[in-house]
């Protein structure tokens, strides 16, 4: 188990999420307010992929199931189910209930298979959920998506709060200006910095000494006496519950859900997201989905070729940076204050 | 269901299984020989398609059939020598996000080049019209891609139990290191089979795109189900291969008769299910499951 650095981390990544959006704002990364919230919630999906990939070493080419699910369990529970509480909470709760019990599902019948088999098989389970998705038509409205969820504000049982609401105006000259910022993006910072905080007390726990154990040399985690498809399969369920939040997120975000969610194009994405900011690094996957989301809405406003930029970006890390944005940078650093940033070692 | 809807059903079927079974070769023997889990197989497929139809426009659709099998199997190489030679001994996962990136790069190449639609293609006079066949019209090209088809399998199959190289490439599925110590030129043998295979889904695609049309994700629409193919049948395995592709084919359109929006989702009901009661697939050898 690793212990140390707890307060340089929490209080690093506290004043990285709370400066974000207005650096986000300066002219030269000429992003607009909402697209920090974005990466945000996506990029907590990208974490929860990430402890499947870089910490339990598998590869899933379905984690859009569970990010679309999450998505229209949120979205059904606050359009059909429980329409009268029209509760944020319970949206997110239902949501990732949802993810989690695909998740449980699947997870138990992919654990035992690796590499190749397991990324095929991950596909399978994920096409067959957006074929449930796409024909359940009366449910679901197939291909058009749900329309209409809304934010349904978030009770604080003293409070209502409407996240679509915006801070108080106030002019920070080349950093925007305050009252561009939305309620959201304060709750996305917070449970991105909750997520953050969770997964690197996991993989510091024991449970995570044992997932990295299972991923060099199963066999031998074998004959130390682990069940290594029980840790797998408790990763597998944790990173589903991820990116399940993510797609609760997503889907109150932009109240709607589109059946897109659940595409393997979707299920590559945060692939493209981890590998590109780093693979088994804590702040990798996040680091990962800004840049490319902050690329994407910059460049495709000014061309088509996007797809094809993200794929030459993509390429060029696999081949260039293996260890990723982050994983590259944290070799070379030194420093004690950057270790506190790494998952583990 | 009439008699001559399932007969047409079961024809299509094998029409669209033996396609699979030609491009699920490619894959199944690229992972046999070179150890490499290719997720640009289906992009190799849409570039060979892309060629065929440039040539095919300008010079007739023979032409296209020459053409296109050989500029893929250029490319081919192309990639093997610059970037996944590298890969060859990293693990499955490293492999699968290469080729996968690869692929996104090629297939938003050719939506730069051609555009987003859908292209038809041109058939010549001489292979159009109908064949009868037990009471039923059926498309005469479509007869004669499957004769074809069959006879590019053998061939295949030949060369790789008949020739040098395919003892090669045979032994080198057993024990690289082996064949590599006995003198036997495992590099250039790899190669040549990336170039094969890769050329192999190159001409399908030329073959295939008369009847199903193609736009840039074509590769995508075929690698995935190639791959089911190939794990049904059991990776690295040849027969496996074929015997795959002739389910899957068959089983989308029986499925398409019977319930047409599950088609698309049977065969990866299928394949879960047949890797989770035998995880070699039908023909797989069991030591290959942990690679």
């Amino acid at each position: 188990m690793r212990r140390g650095g707890d307060l340089a981390f929490y209080l690093w990544t506290a004043v990285g999420l709370i400066l974000f959006p207005f650096i986000f704002r300066l002219p030269i990364f000429n992003g607009y307010s909402g697209l920090g919230t974005q990466i945000l919630i996506v990029g907590i999906g990208a974490i929860g992929f990430n402890l499947l990939l870089g910490y339990a070493g598998q590869l899933s080419y379905g984690h859009a199931a569970f990010f679309g699910l999450g998505a229209y369990g949120a979205g059904l529970s606050v359009l059909k189910l429980f329409p009268q509480a029209h509760s944020f909470g319970l949206a997110v709760l239902f949501g990732v209930g949802v993810a989690v019990v695909a998740a449980f599902i699947i997870g138990s019948l992919v654990v035992r298979l690796y590499g190749i088999y397991f990324a095929l098989v991950t596909v399978a389970f994920a096409q067959m959920v957006y074929f449930i998705i796409f024909q359940w038509r009366s449910l679901t409205n197939g291909d058009d998506g749900l329309q209409s969820i809304g934010t349904p504000p978030l009770n604080f049982g003293f409070a209502h709060v409407d996240l679509t609401q915006t801070l108080p105006a106030l002019a920070l000259g080349p950093f925007g200006d305050l009252g561009e910022i939305k309620l959201w993006y304060i709750f996305a910072a917070v449970t991105a910095f909750l997520v953050l905080a969770f997964v690197r007390t996991l993989v510091r726990s024991q449970f995570g000494e044992v997932l990295d154990a299972i991923r060099e040399n199963e066999e031998r985690s074998i004959f130390v006496g682990f069940d290594p498809r029980r840790y797998k399969l408790a990763a597998f369920v944790i990173s589903g519950a991820l990116c399940g939040l993510s797609g609760t997120l997503r889907a109150l975000y932009d109240g709607s859900t589109a059946i897109d969610m659940l595409t393997v194009e979707q299920s590559g994405a945060f692939v493209i997201y981890t590998v590109v900011g780093g693979v088994g690094t804590l702040f990798g996957p996040l680091v990962g989905t800004g840049v490319i989301m902050w690329l994407e809405n910059i460049v495709s406003a000014k061309t088509g070729a996007w797809r094809l930029i993200e794929g030459l970006i993509f390429v060029a890390v696999i081949v260039f940076l293996p260890n990723g944005i982050i994983g590259s940078f944290l070799k070379k650093a030194k420093f004690d204050l950057f270790a506190t940033f790494r998952g583990k070692k | 269901m009439t008699a001559q809807g399932l007969l047409q059903a079961l024809l299509n079927g094998f029409i669209l299984g033996l396609i699979y079974v030609a491009i699920a070769i490619g894959l199944t023997i690229i992972f046999g020989m070179l150890r490499l889990v290719n997720f640009s197989h289906g992009a190799f497929y849409a570039i060979g398609a892309y060629v065929g139809l440039v040539v095919t426009q300008k010079l007739g659709f023979g032409a296209g059939l020459i053409a296109g099998p050989i500029a893929v199997a250029l490319v081919a190489i192309v990639f093997d020598r610059l970037l996944l030679r590298f890969f060859y001994d990293k693990e499955p996962t490293s492999q699968i996000l290469l080729t996968f990136g690869l692929a996104v790069i090629a297939e938003e190449t050719l939506r730069l080049i051609f555009g987003g639609t859908t292209q038809q293609y041109p058939l010549p006079d001489w292979l159009q019209g109908s064949i009868a066949l037990a009471g039923l019209q059926y498309p005469a090209y479509r007869i004669y891609m499957a004769i074809a088809i069959v006879a590019i399998v053998i061939c295949v199959w030949l060369f790789i139990s008949r020739t040098n190289y395919g003892l090669i490439v045979r032994a080198g599925v057993r024990d690289r290191t082996m064949v590599q110590l006995l003198g036997g030129n495992v590099r250039a043998a790899s190669t040549m089979i990336f170039a094969i295979g890769a050329g192999l889904a190159g001409l399908v695609g030329v073959a295939a795109s008369p009847i199903y049309s193609i736009d840039p994700q074509t590769g995508f629409k075929f690698l995935i189900p190639s791959f089911v193919v190939v794990v049904i049948g059991g990776l690295g395995s040849f027969w496996g291969a074929v015997a795959g592709g002739l389910i899957v084919g068959e089983l989308s359109a029986v499925t398409t008769l019977i319930y047409p929006g599950a088609a698309d989702v049977i065969i990866y009901v299928a394949m879960a299910a047949v890797l989770l009661v035998r995880p070699q697939g039908l023909f797989g050898e069991s030591e290959v499951i942990k690679g």
